[in-house]
């Protein structure tokens, strides 16, 4: 089965999801991440143009800080996310799921150089579509990746009604199928909505909207509502 | 369709998310994506470049392929189309499957909908789907819903990554041409090198377009079909609808197995029952809790009750407390100021940043005081070696560790006694000591041996009396030494007088 997931399993033996992040979301934060900082460096280059060739100087070490530290400082003190990341719902981590640390974001960060190769970020581009995971050259060498971390806005409550105790006993997909179709009923049209709980009709020995309910009393049998 | 045989992971996924799945299924299908697309988009672009040359015309091969760009979006999705149902088709079938789509959604976005970021959503739902016309606009309405911004920005997007492609491969050109061959500038390069050949340069500039195009646009359709799936997913329930099917069947078959079980042990009793006597009662089996536990099992138990109110009663799982605090009966009226300052918040502003760095003033005071005080900790302390300087040179230097000891020891003992350097008489009645056991033993002395290794020795004396003295000397030099008390006249007249002071005495 396809899946843009990477699987980690801890010697507890749970298994850790990271959602691996595209080369179009990261694109658009570095989007962001760029004007983000060239409007802070035009914000204090005006000021520090009235001190002649000091300024000139202070206006050129800003610029080099927000090119080599922004990312790091910020990797390593906002976990992992630079602002761009943040408003994307990025983030950087180490290829087993830790934060990243100083050194991981230092080489990512310092091999910005080869991956902006040839001027245009041309081997970063190709680099992101080839790799399964899409991470950049400096990704691959620092060992660290970029995942989603923004959560889908959990569905609507379960619908509250009488409980209804299950006939048989289901597996655990299955009890987080019917939950999962509780919950999300209220998204459904009720064509549809039947339409699901007619496939049920071995368990709930019904139709239609009497299915319906039925599945909703079951769900909620199972979230331990009286 | 048959959901069944779907080869991605369904569940519903952010937008962005979804982008990422179109990559990966671009990415299992590479193979027949790209086959399809260079067998149908390479002779277009041939034909497009030659009717450019010999119209004389060189920019329209570059404009015409752009221009195609929707037509050419059917084959990634008719191949990605099938490929999620696990049937992944061949260029030659992907070619010839194109006649079953209308051409009429192709027609609009080659026409007045060239135009237009939302494609990549459009074209599987107009391909797809087929709705009658009426249908089509209210099905588009509900499904761009909440994902028009992203599917907007997927369009910029895969228009930014063609054009880094595109200037990419150029500036790689330019990295690998030697200096001298290079034009002065860019301004001269397009003067006199393109206007010399504009024709060959333009088709190059064509070729590399082709290039950067068919890297990105199957990445735009794969994505734009990721997002209708998911969307779709969202809508419709897909992956609930696959669970409950896999659920359906489990239970059908476990039903088939029940019914058997069933029907045999409906058979069995039939035959046993005959044997059994029919007079005694059979004993219901229990139904119920009630009926299980045989008492009620509801609030009118009153050992129930009971146990829940004693359970309330403990503190750790509530009860109730008393709490008192302190409360102001009237609010204290706010002062008015003085005179209003002009800017507040330029003002209060200013008043945090002074406030900062005198608090970072106090700070950096305080720790160069400290750090002062460590350094010259042993400067401004009282010299401690006052005693010492008052004590004669000689008297030092026969107190020292590694200087011989004095020919009379038991004089210079007394000799320091007197003069109250009672600490250092001490001391050198010790050392004496020591080195008369260390002889009398016949062991070296040595530097790092302390008083409790001298304690031990001074008992392998063979003359008990000796060992006696010599066990009083360490201790009490230990007493002196480390707890500043001292044995009085006479004790110390007793230590001198004898063995080992006097080395021929016989204690």
């Amino acid at each position: 089965m396809l899946d843009t997931i990477r699987e980690i399993e801890t010697p507890e033996g749970i298994s850790l999801h990271l959602r691996a992040a595209g080369a179009l979301p990261r694109a658009q934060a570095w989007t962001v991440d760029l004007f983000l900082r060239m409007g802070v460096f035009m914000l204090a280059a005006i000021p520090l143009s009235l001190f002649g060739v000091g300024g000139k100087g202070l206006a050129l070490l800003l610029l080099f800080a927000l090119m080599w530290a922004y990312s790091v400082v910020c990797e390593v003190w906002l976990g992992g996310q630079t602002l761009g990341k943040r408003a994307l719902g990025l983030r950087v981590v180490n290829a087993d799921g830790t934060p990243v640390t100083w050194l991981p974001s230092v080489v990512r960060n310092l091999l910005r150089v080869v991956d902006a190769l040839p001027g245009v970020y041309g081997v970063g581009l190709i680099s992101t579509l080839i790799d399964p995971h899409a991470r950049r050259l400096g990704d691959i060498v620092a060992g660290t990746m970029v995942i989603h971390v923004s959560e889908l806005p959990a569905g609507q409550q379960v619908p509250s009604q009488a409980a209804v105790p299950l006939p048989v006993v289901l597996v655990a997909d299955e009890q987080a199928a019917l939950v999962e179709f509780a919950e999300r009923s209220g998204q459904l049209t009720p064509q549809r909505q039947e339409e699901l709980a007619n496939l049920l009709t071995p368990l709930t020995g019904r139709n239609d909207s009497a299915a319906v309910r039925q599945l909703i009393g079951h769900a909620n049998w199972l979230l331990g509502r009286p | 369709m048959e959901l069944e045989r779907i080869s991605v992971v369904l569940r519903p996924r952010a937008p962005r998310e979804a982008l990422d799945l179109g990559a990966a299924m671009l990415r299992a299908n590479a193979g027949a994506v790209w086959s399809a697309w260079f067998a149908f988009t390479l002779p277009v672009f041939v034909i497009c470049n030659a009717l450019g040359v010999m119209l004389d015309l060189p920019w329209l091969g570059l404009v015409l392929m752009w221009w195609l760009k929707p037509l050419f979006d059917r084959l990634p999705l008719y191949v990605l189309s099938r490929a999620v149902f696990d049937r992944t088709p061949n260029w030659r079938e992907t070619l010839r499957g194109q006649r079953q789509w209308s051409w009429r959604s192709t027609v609009a976005a080659l026409s007045w909908l060239r135009i237009d970021s939302n494609r990549a959503l459009r074209l599987p739902m107009e391909l797809l789907e087929g709705a009658p016309r009426k249908l089509r606009s209210a099905r588009w309405k509900v499904l761009r819903r909440r994902i028009v911004a992203d599917t907007s920005l997927l369009t910029y997007g895969c228009l930014q990554f063609e054009l880094v492609l595109f200037l990419s491969a150029w500036l790689l050109g330019a990295m690998l041409i030697p200096h001298e061959w290079r034009a002065d500038s860019l301004g001269d390069f397009f003067r006199n090198d393109v206007r010399d050949a504009s024709t060959a340069w333009l088709l190059l500039a064509a070729a590399m377009a082709y290039l950067a195009m068919s890297a990105i646009e199957p990445l735009y359709v794969a994505c734009g079909f990721a997002l209708y799936l998911n969307r779709r997913t969202q809508l419709e329930a897909w992956d609930i609808d696959l669970a409950f099917r896999r659920m359906r069947t489990r239970l059908q078959g476990l039903g088939k197995v029940l019914g058997m079980l069933l029907a045999c042990t409906c058979a069995w009793p039939l035959s046993g029952q005959a044997a059994t006597p029919s007079g005694v009662p059979r004993k219901p089996s229990a139904t119920s809790l009630q009926q299980v536990f045989r008492q009620p099992v509801d609030s009118a138990d009153a050992r129930f009750a009971a146990a829940a109110a004693e359970t309330y009663r403990d503190p750790r799982f509530g009860g109730e407390y008393t709490t008192r605090k302190w409360v102001f009966k009237y609010t204290p009226k706010a002062q008015p100021n003085a005179q209003p300052i002009p800017f507040p918040a330029f003002g209060a502003a200013l008043a945090i940043v002074f406030k900062a760095l005198m608090w970072l003033l106090l700070i950096v005071a305080i720790a160069a005081l400290l750090r002062f005080a460590w350094r010259w900790r042993g400067q401004l302390a009282p010299t401690p070696d006052e005693p010492a300087s008052a004590m004669s040179p000689g008297v030092r230097v026969s107190v020292v560790a590694d200087a011989p000891l004095p020919a009379d020891l038991a004089g210079a003992a007394r000799a320091l006694w007197q003069a109250q350097h009672q600490r250092e008489a001490l001391a050198l009645l010790y050392r004496g000591c020591v080195e008369q056991t260390a002889r009398l033993l016949k062991v070296p002395p040595s530097a790092d041996a302390t008083e409790a290794d001298w304690l031990r020795q001074a008992a392998a004396i063979d003359d008990p009396a000796r060992a006696q003295r010599a066990i009083a000397i360490v201790r009490t030099w230990q007493f002196a030494a480390y707890a500043g008390r001292y044995p009085d006249d006479a004790g110390m007249e007793h230590l001198l007088s004898g063995w080992p002071v006097e080395a021929g005495a016989s204690a």
